[in-house]
């Protein structure tokens, strides 16, 4: 800390005073303002009638928010497995002194994250489409017309349909997140291994692995947040449907409050969405935690 | 032992083969959709209808003279709306970020970690439960519906990360430069603006890259606070031609690409530096 020059309060005062009001204001007032009127009944309108835990009754009952919630989790194993998993085969691929262009696999690979999830649904859809979509075009030119559907019309098959192109758009994201953490590791580790014998994937396994933990960690946190907001691709490519097929907790919350103005059960949501997110995401870091705890004792 | 050497060869041209096959045929299927997009916006709709995979046969710059001769759509409209909105967050959430990561590294002051916690709070508030609160409480305060409005929740989510990573910064620069500063003469905001400012400049940068491409691309929340179409960014935009041409897609492709351009020039100009600025707020984030 700072002691040979004391500023003046007034000055930390000064500096602070925006950037701290605007921060509280968008962040903490919503969020009180959210836990009062959960307790209201309000349909938008001037009339607010408290209900005391009326709608956390409701929303304990409400089986479209829990099977939004399963929603939710669908897509975190799914992005788990597919983001972070594919992801690391082809680090290791990569890595491989076999294989050329490099610089291009991860310029490439990285360009979908950047894109706004608005533009990788619609695009998506498009893939979908019945009529113009490439993957009829795809089934129709290899001759099995038979499996031609309106692709974002079947139940079953909707929550597959969307987390596939969320898994796609990031794949290059955690891709390079890896990269960049293998390229720390000393490159004398992988040369010793190889002359003791250990072939690719046992490196991947036994060696690379365990050196990038922290980073998998990070990329499994991320990954675990950021499918627990799903919502922007949801909106664009079902909005939620067919019927509740492929609601997730945003886009429920967002059909109450607004299509509904059901303002007060929607407040409700929103406190629900928190609760449940804060309780995902520090329960899958315990339980990390204790895993690999286990692991090294 | 002999015949392991004598196939070693083979096995590894095979897997090199095959390595390399399934990592180019990953990198094109990331830029696939944006090729495709690409060649079909040249189309006319008829054309695209009748074969939507081949390339056009008769480019045309059709699509685009007609979204944007077509004042409807307020295509124009939207991207100003856009980059003015990125444009003054980042530079605000740089400002802050440089401010408050500073103050809370360097200055001891009653409450300074209690700060420190409510803005690492703010990483981990699932903020899209403020998505119906955050409505509600613009909606009250009559802030909703401004050319302003964006600029709150995008600054303030932004600022976390900034300050997270400004703070770390800072701790790495040794004291005794302002101390030095001090005896020399310079007053905190001195210091501050001309001894700090540019000894941050690399994390500022890695600041400001990782913002532009949420505050370009962030949909809920203008979904939610923007209600009118003269203020819509451009995701907002976007989800609306997809309303008013339906069926024609060589049209949505090229409102598609045009609202992306911005961003694709420059990741594919300064990919190197956006990638390894991404990676560094992921990481210490």
């Amino acid at each position: 800390m700072l002691n040979s020059i004391k500023p003046k309060k007034s000055t930390i005062l000064l500096y602070l005073l925006v950037p701290v009001a605007m921060f509280v204001f968008t962040v903490f007032v919503p969020l009180v303002t959210a836990f009062v009127y959960s307790f209201f009944e309000w349909k938008g309108g001037p009339v607010k009638t408290f209900t005391g835990l009326t709608n956390y009754v409701t929303l304990f009952h409400d089986s479209t928010f829990w099977e939004a919630f399963g929603h939710n989790i669908y897509l975190v194993v799914a992005c788990i497995i597919g983001q972070i998993g594919i992801a690391f085969i082809l680090v290791m691929m990569i890595n491989s002194k076999l294989v050329k262009l490099k610089g291009m696999h991860r310029t490439f690979g990285f360009f979908p994250s950047t894109i706004s999830a608005v533009c990788i649904g619609l695009i998506w859809n498009m893939i979908y489409h019945n009529q113009y979509g490439v993957l009829n075009w795809f089934l129709k030119s290899i001759g099995r017309d038979d499996l031609c559907k309106v692709w974002l019309n079947e139940p079953k098959l909707v929550m597959m349909l969307v987390s596939i192109p969320l898994i796609w758009q990031f794949i290059g994201y955690y891709m390079i997140i890896m990269l960049s953490a293998i390229s720390s590791i000393d490159t004398e580790v992988f040369e010793s291994a190889e002359i003791d014998g250990a072939n690719g994937v046992q490196r991947a396994i036994y060696i690379t692995l365990p050196l990038i933990k922290n980073t998998m960690l990070v990329c499994i946190t991320l990954c675990i947040a950021g499918n627990m907001k799903a919502f922007d691709n949801i909106f664009v490519m079902t909005k939620g449907g067919p019927g509740t097929a492929s609601m997730v907790m945003a886009m429920y919350g967002y059909q109450v409050s607004f299509n509904q103005s059901n303002m007060g059960y929607g407040s409700c949501i929103s406190v629900g969405i928190f609760v449940l997110s804060l309780i995902v995401i520090g329960g899958s870091q315990a339980l990390i935690k204790y895993i690999t705890r286990e692991k090294e004792a | 032992m002999k015949e392991k050497k004598m196939t070693h060869p083979v096995q590894k041209g095979v897997l090199s083969v095959l390595m390399n096959g399934i990592l180019i045929l990953f990198s094109l299927s990331c830029i696939f959709p944006i090729i495709w997009m690409i060649y079909s916006s040249l189309k006319e709709k008829r054309a695209f209808n009748a074969n939507i995979i081949g390339l056009p046969k008769e480019p045309t710059l059709i699509n685009y003279i007609r979204i944007l001769s077509n004042s409807d759509y307020h295509l124009g409209e939207s991207m100003w709306n856009s980059v003015r909105t990125t444009g003054l967050s980042i530079i605000l959430i740089v400002l802050f970020s440089f401010i408050v990561g500073y103050i809370l590294a360097r200055v001891s002051f009653k409450g300074n970690r209690l700060l420190y916690m409510m803005f690492l709070m703010g990483m981990l508030i699932p903020i899209h439960s403020l998505l119906v609160p955050i409505y509600v409480v613009f909606k009250n305060c009559n802030m909703s519906n401004q050319w302003f409005t964006l600029l709150f929740p995008y600054v303030s989510f932004g600022l976390p990360m900034g300050i997270f990573l400004m703070e770390g910064y800072v701790k790495g620069i040794p004291v005794s430069l302002e101390e030095a500063a001090a005896i020399d003469g310079s007053s905190f905001s001195h210091t501050l603006w001309h001894i700090i400012l540019p000894i941050c400049k690399p994390i500022l940068i890695t600041i400001a890259i990782i913002q532009v491409f949420s505050c370009w691309n962030e949909f809920s929340f203008a979904l939610v606070l923007i209600k009118d179409v003269h203020l819509q960014t451009v995701p907002l935009a976007l989800t609306q031609f997809k309303g008013q041409f339906a069926s024609d897609y060589p049209k949505q492709m090229a409102a598609m690409l045009i609202t992306m351009s911005p961003i694709v020039v420059l990741y594919f100009a300064f990919s190197k530096q956006i990638i390894k600025g991404m990676v560094a707020g992921a990481v210490k984030g």
